[in-house]
Parts: structure tokens; sequence; C-alpha cells
């Protein structure tokens, strides 16, 4: 062999940085979802039919119930901005087991790129689908009629509670993903805990009007916390009704205690994923 | 292990030829306990075309897993363009191109978009990305639909795309694990022509196969994996060589009961000198030695004094196949179907004896 064909051959390469890991994957995700329209659209369908129904069906008989002559409109949108947070979070997985059934995921693990960066830029995408839902249903229950009272730093401090509520459920999806490694039961098992989650929490009415034995429940689901913080934000008002704390004055009474919970939570989840995911992408277990 | 003789061993050797591939008894032993390869050591000098053979199960996939990294392996010494698979990971990531065994493209990007992600993936400046990708679109004849998605795309097709994704940074190595697997015959030319030229560019290649046709067709050496060892080490002609003698098939009209005495026939009456190797095939028996072709004769005159009608008989040359039988006792692409089956599909003329009737 000549040196010319050996020289033809060296790789010149810019060095992977980190940042540029993340974009690639960032961007091949969005791409993904972008091709999927049905999926973005329909993960909206459900939340938007639940804002619409529940305030033209229940509203009436709520809005009577709820204190400080609130709307149910006001009261509902940010249980709602936090459901999608929970749709988008639980597909998470299924993209994973989809890459690892594919064998895409072993493709990637064969590159240089950062394997921290790989999931970074997958997660990145989706929490900006979460943050372009959360806009939507803002601006739709606007329309029909709800107020933010915090005004518009009140509405992004929202958008900011979506993310940090979906951390969590991105984690917990991810490792059902690893656990099964099966596209069905991640679905299955993400789908079983959401919608009756949602019911057993403070998300559609406040918890003093439900039965004990579901009281006790929705102190101890962490949708209450994640439904508490945006609704303190969207009604400007102390609204826990789980636990009574009183030491940090209006809001944050409810701010602080569910912004506890839900970074304890996403650190939590977020460790044993990213546990998971290493043993999954390291080179000495199958 | 820290010996001097040891590491001098370990370090690619500076000769002529480095060596792209250099492993030392490398050992796999799953979680489970299930020991997939015990004790490979390889050579592979850069330039080269290699194939790595072996039946389903036999520690082929395994292997290339640890040379591309993806598995580390329990004991041995593995070093791949130079670097250390357990400490120098990365770099092997950098320097070669992996193409696994099941099909794996993005199917929601267009064949450019996975190019494109493949070159991000590793680092493809960004002047030379659009030229590169052209360049690859062409070879690998997808330039008309480069803009398709690729799910919209045939097998033959996607493997083409796969095959591409793992050159975009024109690594010197790469790896295909079975990458014909499943294509048509037509497909699988257009590959195997692409997979020469870039190997005359001087781009080693490291090949796993079922198909001996394939290894025959493309490689200069082969070793023969079984049950997670090496077993057989040489080019195509020297392990054809070591078959020992020529291939007499003979095609029989009866059934199973005529083939086993026309074996018998062959053992008990040293027509064949010492140890012919006697094989009951599809239709008749096949029967290697190096008095195959003076012995024909005789042979056919002692089938019809026993009353065996023989419809048809060649002389050939061994294939590769032949070599795997001869080393393991098994047909390397024989897979789940039954001799019950085979005798079945007897029937079907394109699988009858070169000299049979038609």
């Amino acid at each position: 062999m000549s040196t010319d064909t050996v020289d033809d051959r060296d790789v010149v390469r810019t060095s992977n940085t980190f940042l540029r890991d993340i974009w690639t994957n960032f961007m091949r995700w969005n791409i993904n979802a972008i091709r999927n329209p049905f999926v973005v659209v329909s993960s909206l369908v459900q939340p938007i039919i639940f804002l619409v129904l529940f305030t033209q069906i229940f509203g009436n008989v709520v809005t009577g119930t709820l204190p400080g002559g609130i709307s149910y409109e006001s009261y509902l949108v940010p249980a709602i901005a936090v459901q999608i947070a929970l749709i988008v979070a639980s597909s998470s997985g299924i993209g994973l087991v989809d890459d690892i059934e594919s064998g895409v995921f072993q493709k990637t693990l064969v590159t240089p790129m950062n394997r921290v960066a790989i999931f970074l830029g997958k997660t990145l995408s989706e929490l900006i689908r979460i943050v372009i839902q959360v806009v939507i249903i803002l601006v739709l229950g606007v329309i029909l009629g709800a107020d933010v009272a915090t005004g518009l730093p009140g509405a992004l401090a929202i958008i900011g509670i979506a993310i940090l509520f979906a951390l969590w459920f991105l984690a917990f999806s991810n490792v059902i993903a690893l656990i099964t490694r099966d596209q069905e039961s991640t679905i299955i098992a993400a789908n079983m805990v959401q919608l009756p989650l949602l019911f057993v929490s403070s998300a559609f009415l406040p918890v003093s009007s439900m039965p004990g034995w579901v009281q006790t429940v929705a102190t101890y689901n962490p949708i209450t916390y994640g439904v508490d913080a945006a609704r303190a934000l969207m009604l400007d008002a102390d609204v826990m009704e789980v636990l009574d704390i009183t030491a940090f004055g209006g809001i944050w009474n409810t701010l602080v205690p569910s912004l506890a919970v839900l970074i304890v939570l996403d650190v939590i989840l977020g460790a044993i994923a990213v546990y998971m995911i290493n043993r999954a992408s390291s080179a000495s277990v199958q | 292990m820290s010996t001097n003789s040891d590491d001098d061993r370990n370090r690619p050797v500076d000769t002529d030829r480095r060596r792209a591939i250099e492993a030392e008894g490398l050992e796999l032993t799953y979680a489970d306990g299930t020991e997939a390869v015990s004790g490979v050591s390889l050579a592979v000098p850069e330039g080269e075309f290699f194939g790595f053979l072996g039946p389903n199960g036999a520690g082929k996939t395994t292997t290339i897993k640890v040379l591309a990294t993806l598995l580390a392996p329990t004991a041995g010494s593995v070093h791949v363009n130079g670097f250390d698979v357990e400490g120098e990971a990365q770099k092997i990531r950098e320097s070669i191109g992996y193409m696994a065994q099941e099909t794996s493209v993005i199917n929601e990007m267009t064949a450019r978009e996975n190019l494109r992600f493949a070159c991000d993936a590793y680092g493809v400046p960004s002047a030379d990305r659009g030229d590169r990708i052209e360049e690859l679109l062409d070879l690998v004849d997808l330039a008309a639909v480069a803009d398709k998605q690729a799910q919209d795309f045939s097998g033959g097709m996607k493997k083409r795309l796969d095959a591409a994704m793992a050159l975009v940074h024109r690594p010197p190595l790469v790896f295909l694990d079975e990458p014909t697997t499943g294509l048509d015959p037509k497909a699988r030319n257009r590959l195997w022509d692409y997979f020469e030229e870039i190997n005359d560019r001087g781009t080693t290649i490291f090949l796993t196969t079922q198909y001996l046709e394939e290894a025959d067709h493309l490689c200069d050496r082969l070793s023969v994996i079984l049950d997670g060892e090496i077993v057989a080490d040489g080019s195509p002609e020297t392990l054809k060589r070591e078959v020992g003698g020529e291939i007499l098939d003979v095609e029989l009209d009866d059934g199973t009961e005529a083939r086993e005495r026309a074996a018998e026939i062959v053992r008990s009456d040293g027509l064949f000198g010492d140890d012919p190797i006697v094989e009951l095939t599809d239709d008749g028996i096949s029967i290697t030695s190096r008095e195959a072709r003076k012995r024909g004769p005789d042979l056919l005159v002692a089938l019809r004094d026993a009353e065996i009608t023989v419809t048809g008989f060649n002389v050939r040359s061994p294939t590769l196949d032949d070599v795997f039988l001869a080393i393991t006792g098994e047909h390397v692409d024989a897979d789940a179907s039954s001799d019950e089956e085979r005798v079945e599909t007897a029937a079907d003329p394109s699988t009858a004896a070169d000299g049979g009737n038609p």
C-alpha cells in the first residue's frame, strides 16, 4: 500500500463537542416529531377535549363551589397543562424502545457521540414539545375565559412548572422502557397510571370535595403538587389543600412545598433513569 | 500482565503492514454464564478483506461487538486500529464503521438526512459534508431517492443506506455483520461491488457471513469460528485444498434406504483408499477423496451391481461449504430445515446435481 492511500483515508474530524452532540440528537428527534404529526396532534387532542368538555359540562356546577368566585376555566387550565406534560413525557420511553428495537440505539452507541448528550438532546426535544403544547393550552384557556392572575411572568412560570413536572415522569417512562424493552408494555404502563392518577389528584376538583380515601391518595400523588404549583400561579393564591403550610406566606405556601416535592422526585427518578441508561449503553452488559 | 514482552506483543506490529485488528485470547461470558466466545485470537492486517465464518450462535456477532466496543471482553487483550478496546474505546469509535446485522436506519428521515445525521454523529467537517453525502448516495445508488423517507425503502435499499451511514467518516476499518442476509441475489451483488470498491480504496473490512459463496467471492482470508473458538484459518483457496481431494456427487433414484446402501458400498469396498468422507445428500451421496475422479466409474459399476439406480453424477472441486463440512461436520448455512424437508425439496430441478437428467 502506498502512503498516498493511507493519507487519503486519514479522517479529518472536527472533534465532537458536547453541545454539538446534544444539537445533533435534538434535531433528530425534532424531525421525528414533525414527521409524525399524528402523534403530536393526538397528544394535544385529549387535553383539549378535557378542557372543553369539563368546562362546558361541569363549569356551572363547580364554579359555584370554588372559593373567591374563581371560574372553572381558570381552575382547570393549570391541570390540563400538567396533563400535557404527563402525556408527552410518557412517550419518551416509547421513542427509546423504538430505537432499541430498530437497532438505531446501538448505532448511536458505536459513534463517538457523548452518551449523556444523546439523551439530553432527546429530552430537550421532548421538553420543547411540552412548552409549545402548554402555550397552546394557555392561549386556548384564555380564549375560553380563563384568567392568568399573575400575568405573563406567571404564565412563563407555569411553563416552567410543566417542565419540572414532566422530568420525573419522563425518567419514569424511560425506566419502564428499559425494564420491559417492549413498546406495547411501555405504552400500557404509561397510560395505565396516567388517567387514574389525574383523577385522584387535585387536577379536576377540589380535594376537599372528595371522599377521605381519595384525599389520602391525592396527598401522596405527585400530580397534586404539579397541579397545585401551576394553579397557585394561575390564580395567584395559596391553593394547596393536602398540606397545611403557612410559613412562607401567600402563594409561596403552595409553591415551596410543591417545588420541593417535584425536585426531589426529579432527582430520584432521574438518578434511577441515568443509572439504567448507563447500564444499557455500557459495554459490559448486553 | 505488565512484563515487557507482553506489552510488546499487545502493541500493533509496526512492520510494512500494520494490524487493523489484533486480538489475543478474547473471551466473553455473558452475565447469565453463557460463554459466547472462548479464547479467540485474530490478527487482521490493514487493507485486508477478512471473513469471519460460522454457523448461527458460533460467536461471530459477539466477537464483532467486542471489536466495535459494544461489549467489553471478559478476558484477553484486544486492539483495534492500535487502540485498546477497554481504555481507548472513544478513539476506536472515531476510527471504525459498523454495520449491524439488523438493518438500522432512521425511518422518519430521508436518505440524505440519515447520512447527515451520521456525518454529525461522526464529526465530519461541515465543509466536507455536502460532497461526502452526494458521493455516498451515488456509490450506493440512492441518489434518485435521496429525499424520500427511509420507511418507504425496500430491504435492499435500507441495507445500502445503512452501509453508507457506516462510511461517512471514511473509516480505515469497517465491520460488516452479515450485511447481505435476507437480500435477493441482485441486491446482494450490488452490495458486494460496493464493498470491493471501498476495499480497493484501502479500507480494511471485517465481514461476518453465513454464506460461503460470499466469503469465497470477497475475502482475502478467512477464519472459521465454531462454538466460540476458531477452528480454521487461511485463504479460501488454502482452506479448500485442506479438504483433501475432489468431490464426487452421485444422484440416486430411490429413497433414504438406497442412499444408505450406497454409502455402505463406498465405505466397505475400499474403492477410494483409506478414509473417504461419505455424506448423504438431498438426493444421493457425496464422496470426498483424492481418488474421486479416478474411481468414479468403478463406483458406478458397483452401484449397478447392487441394483441401485444412478440418475446422475458429477465430479467437482470443493466449495467452502465442503470445507466447513470437513471441519465442523455440519453445513455452515444449514438452518432449521431438517433432512426430511430437504428430501422433499429435492424434486425441485434447481437443486438437482449438475450431471442429473432434466
